[in-house]
């Protein structure tokens, strides 16, 4: 049977120093994949805002603050392309950027599968307290995402504003998180073993890696059902 | 074999490398863009959610950024940069 084993440097260890070419390489990429992801996201209208995965793959494989700027560049691309609306939830995406850079690499979150399954839970709670007062401050709310469906069901069931965004996105988010951040794992499996052979993170076989990975956006994706079943009901 | 010992030591063979120092201040850069274009977006936002006005999302959007920023401070200050 194969294991699954923390490989790297222990927590806190001086991190290696990493070819410019990756980077520049590797950020425009991410940032790509996270507009693509968003707009396809859009067209589609799903419960959920695949906006993150190219984030989550930066914040790990380079750093938490690269994450960040990945975060800014989606979401100023985003802003250019589709409007405005887009550009305060950068903010979203830098602390999601920061909280799974700083989870992984600093404090071995990504040891163990059951370990990075809790850091994408705790991602999406940052990502969730941040996005909340943007939602209530700027947009009154409603932003015309399919949470918004979600935060009239929860309104009318007589809970006030706030209680009713942070409802509905963090139901958004959790499984938003729990997919992007699985894809994320299996992207970061199919990088150069020399950009990864230093993460805190689990290495496995491929193939498992891909059946970790597929199970997380199952899960991902049973927590949307689960989301839009709520929605339905009420 | 000449192949073997390029692909078992890539990181030496490639050019610059950069390290926290750069990464931090990739994201310092991120927030300055990020904060230089919020009074656009905000106009823009406000004209198109009639509940708000660009004031007070330009001023919210300011806190924010501000607390992100003092964050990276204290990232700079609490890393080690001579790596």
């Amino acid at each position: 049977m194969a294991t699954i084993t923390a490989a790297g440097p222990a927590p806190r260890q001086r991190q290696q120093r990493i070819p410019l070419t990756y980077v520049v390489t590797l950020i425009p990429v991410a940032a790509a994949l996270n507009i693509v992801g968003g707009y396809i996201n859009g067209l589609l209208h799903l419960p959920i805002f695949l906006d993150m995965m190219g984030t989550a793959v930066v914040a790990i494989v380079l750093g938490p603050w690269w994450g960040a700027l990945v975060g800014v560049i989606t979401n100023t691309g985003s802003a250019f392309l589709t409007g405005p609306i887009g550009l305060p939830f950068a903010l979203c995406n830098v602390v999601g950027a920061l909280v799974w850079g700083y989870g992984v690499r600093n404090f071995g979150m990504g040891r163990t599968i059951p370990r990075f399954f809790i850091l994408n839970l705790l991602v999406a709670l940052a990502v969730s307290l941040t996005a909340v007062p943007i939602y209530v401050f700027v947009f009154g709310g409603a932003t015309g995402h399919f949470s918004d469906l979600m935060t009239a069901a929860f309104l009318a069931m007589g809970q006030n504003l706030f209680v009713s965004v942070f409802s509905s996105n963090i139901l958004v988010s959790l499984a938003d998180k729990i997919i992007s951040g699985f894809v994320a794992l299996a992207i970061i499996e199919a990088l150069p073993e020399n950009l990864t052979a230093s993460l805190p993170l689990v290495k496995a076989a491929p193939m498992r890696t891909i059946v970790v990975a597929a199970g997380g956006v199952v899960i991902g994706i049973a927590v949307m059902l689960v989301s839009i079943a709520v929605t339905a009901k009420s | 074999m000449a192949v073997n010992e390029t692909t078992e030591r890539p990181t030496e063979v490639t050019g610059r490398t950069v390290g926290t120092k750069e990464q931090l201040g990739a994201g310092v850069l991120g927030l300055g863009f990020l904060t230089l274009i919020m009074p656009w977006a905000s106009t823009e936002i406000a004209a198109l959610v009639a509940k708000s006005d660009p004031y007070a999302i330009l001023s919210g959007s300011v806190m924010v950024l501000g607390l992100f920023i003092i964050a990276a401070g204290i990232a700079i200050i609490v890393q080690r940069l001579d790596d």
